[in-house]
């Protein structure tokens, strides 16, 4: 069973290597704290798939966890579970949990 | 030596529906150029090499097909070349057509295409080099009668095709569609033989197109040279839209 901690990892290496395939300026924060969607958020349409397609990529390779983050549950949230990085790792756990 | 040998050694080309038909002869050619191929289908094996690998799935199921991929990734490292090939096909008057049978088409031929670009691509962007290869078929054009829904997720795949060559290029993937015409496979088999010559009669160039055909097109998309091509369908035989 994977960790909160591995998946705040996983979390941190994705937006590490978004910064390494973005423009200086274009960098953001490398936080779980960090915004990954809405206005509020740094991470431009293609950049936010690079992102869940990483998260998801290493859950499944190094954790053997076959979840898909862009569900329709995801989208029927009231809070969005891509807010930040902390809120999606939350909910890697809560999906974690059910399988 | 043949003039791809040096270009496809070591490649690790994934085919789908390598048991049988175009997709068998495709993996042995890539095989004889010295890839590493892992080959997809429901059924067990048909090769034996020891540069070939089996996942026995059906790709219309998507979590076996993501499964599949992360093995790959565990195992290989990379993708660089993907031939979607898997299809199925029932030709019988739309009237008569069982939905079971509509469904396992749509399925196979078109979402587990979708599904196989989408897993290979997650892996390929990381090497920002990768090329996907639909086998489309004439009947997208010609639209046959019989043919209705397989016909249709053809057309769907030359669709599939344009989309994702927009949404794969910036990670240096290249995605394109191979139509072929009737070649002498099992598939063809289940056409009667004067509904075939009919539809055949349609191609300006009007005869059975044999592996090299085919061979000479995938050589040609799955090239490195080819970078510069993409959201391509084409197809063997003359028929066009």
């Amino acid at each position: 069973m994977v960790t909160s901690d591995e998946v705040g990892a996983i979390i941190l290496h994705a937006l590490e290597a978004l910064n390494e395939d973005s423009n200086p300026e274009d960098r953001i924060a490398v936080s779980l704290e960090t915004p990954l969607f809405g206005a509020d958020s740094g991470i431009d349409s293609l950049g936010f798939v690079s992102l869940i397609t990483d998260v998801e990529t290493a859950l499944n390779v190094d954790h053997d966890l076959n979840i898909s983050l862009a569900d329709d549950f995801a989208v029927s949230r009231a809070q969005s579970p891509f807010a930040t990085g902390e809120t999606l790792r939350d909910y890697i756990m809560t999906l974690a949990a059910g399988q | 030596m043949t003039p791809h040998q040096a270009e496809f050694s070591d490649r690790v080309v994934v085919v789908t529906g390598a048991r049988k038909g175009i997709g068998r002869m495709i993996a042995d050619h890539f095989l004889d150029q010295g890839a590493r191929v892992i080959g997809m289908s429901r059924g067990e094996a048909a090769i034996s090499h020891a540069n070939y690998d089996h996942r026995r799935l059906d790709v219309g199921d998507n979590l076996a097909v993501r499964s599949a991929f992360a093995a790959i990734s565990r195992t290989h490292g990379r993708v660089d070349v993907v031939i979607n090939n898997a299809g199925v096909l029932t030709s019988v008057h739309a009237l008569l057509m069982p939905a079971s049978r509509a469904e396992e088409m749509v399925r196979t031929n078109f979402l587990g295409a979708f599904y196989v670009a989408c897993e290979a691509a997650k892996l390929m962007r990381k090497g920002k080099y990768g090329r996907i290869i639909n086998i489309g078929s004439m009947a997208s054009v010609l639209e046959p009668v019989g043919d209705s829904i397989y016909a249709a997720t053809k057309a769907a795949s030359m669709t599939l095709t344009g989309v994702l060559a927009k949404e794969f290029a910036s990670y240096g993937i290249t995605v394109n569609t191979l139509a072929v015409s009737a070649l002498q496979t099992d598939m063809l088999e289940q056409i009667p033989r004067d509904t075939m010559a009919a539809v055949l009669a349609e191609l300006p160039l009007p005869r059975l197109a044999t592996p090299d055909d085919v061979f000479n097109v995938v050589d040609f998309f799955a090239s490195s040279a080819s970078s510069h091509i993409t959201a391509q369908t084409l197809f063997l035989g003359g028929a066009h839209a």
